[in-house]
């Protein structure tokens, strides 16, 4: 049986989502404008670590609901809403990961401006903002993923089309949102 | 898999995801002062990376399936499948990139930026959009493709790809747009 290529059902079907995803993402970068004196006057160097603590978060949540999804699907793990083993060890790496990554976003933004000879706030600022927002992002998301990844499950929503776009347009919008607290809770 | 196995695992590759990021941080960074002037930048910069990732990685995931399943064959020439994920992947582009715009148009009049300012930076939006698509479509066949013929799983290797390329692009495009529709 070989399946005929619909272009119109792949963009009548994906539009939607990747619509919603864009207005999500929309809001995110209302945040980011509305932090805009932080990073201009108040913490300068501090917009060097967003792009990295953005892909931090969809990297870590991307690999995070794979291998959930693998489980689901191999029976491993059961969809219910229940903290058994498995969801267990993966939600600790998860936290475990963005702690170690976050602290490396923060000292390697450091060494960019430095070298760079871009004016910077000091390195352990630099570091307390990443890892609270890493961290305060890491945990809002990962329990979301887990939620997520179970509904859609059992509900049989597409992974590659439904749940891995909205949870990334998500993802972007918590990070910019925990930087921001982050930010104000350092400063 | 263990905590230890997941966590060693995992971070050298976020650490490469890291390094290409701060790629994009300083392009942000070194542009401050058009921030600074034009503060709605900001507002630009999370939609265009994420629909354009978006978009690379749900045509990532098509080629995959159908390089696995065997109804796409890793080359350029007379194949449907490819032609067709890319024409809807371009349609969808348009299509989002053009609302998104219009958007954008209205934020920047409604907050006080004159009619002919306004339409400029919601051409550069668009135009900066179109472009990262193109570019990551192309990333993401070549990245589909090379990963297939060298027996890695594409699924582990195009996604990765895809978003670190399209943030440090869609910064990129971002910028140079604006510089040509002279915002």
């Amino acid at each position: 049986m070989t399946r005929e290529v619909n272009i119109r059902a792949i963009v009548v079907q994906g539009l939607p989502i990747l619509l919603l995803c864009a207005l999500i993402e929309l809001g995110a970068g209302r945040v980011f404008e509305g932090m805009q004196e932080y990073f201009t006057t108040i913490l300068p160097g501090l917009i060097v670590m967003v792009p990295p603590l953005l892909g931090l978060r969809g990297n870590i949540n991307g690999a995070l609901a794979s291998r959930l999804g693998t489980g689901l699907n191999s029976g491993l793990i059961k969809p219910r809403l229940a903290m058994s083993t498995e969801i267990k060890v993966n939600l600790a790496s998860s936290l475990i990961l963005s702690l170690i990554a976050s602290a490396t976003i923060g000292v390697f933004a450091f060494g960019v401006n430095v070298l760079t000879g871009a004016p910077t706030i000091g390195v352990l600022e630099l570091m307390a903002i990443a890892v609270l927002a890493g961290f305060l992002s890491a945990l809002i998301l990962a329990f979301l993923t887990v939620l997520v990844a179970i509904l859609s499950y059992a509900r049989g929503w597409d992974p590659d089309n439904v749940t891995s776009p909205t949870m990334a347009s998500i993802g972007d919008f918590v990070t910019i949102a925990c930087i921001y607290l982050a930010v104000l809770l350092v400063v | 898999m263990g905590i230890k196995r997941i966590v060693i695992e995992s971070y050298p590759i976020l650490l490469a995801c890291i390094l290409v990021a701060l790629a994009a941080g300083y392009m942000l960074n070194s542009s401050i002062a058009e921030i600074t002037e034009l503060p709605l930048i900001l507002s630009m910069i999370p939609p265009i990376n994420g629909i354009g990732g978006n978009i690379g990685s749900i045509l990532g995931a098509r080629l995959t399936s159908a390089l696995h399943i065997g109804t796409l064959k890793p080359r350029l020439r007379k194949q449907r499948v490819l032609r067709r994920n890319v024409s809807a992947s371009a349609l969808i582009s348009f299509a989002i990139f053009s609302l998104i715009g219009a958007l954008f148009f209205a934020i920047a009049y409604f907050s006080g930026i004159p009619v002919a300012r306004s339409l400029s930076l919601a051409l550069a939006f668009f135009i900066a959009g179109m472009t990262l698509s193109a570019a990551l479509m192309f990333v993401t066949i070549a990245s589909a493709f090379v990963s297939f013929k060298g027996g890695l799983d594409p699924d582990n290797v195009v996604i990765p790809i895809v978003t670190a390329i399209g943030d440090v692009l869609g910064v990129t495009c971002l910028f140079m747009a604006l510089k040509i529709v002279g915002v």
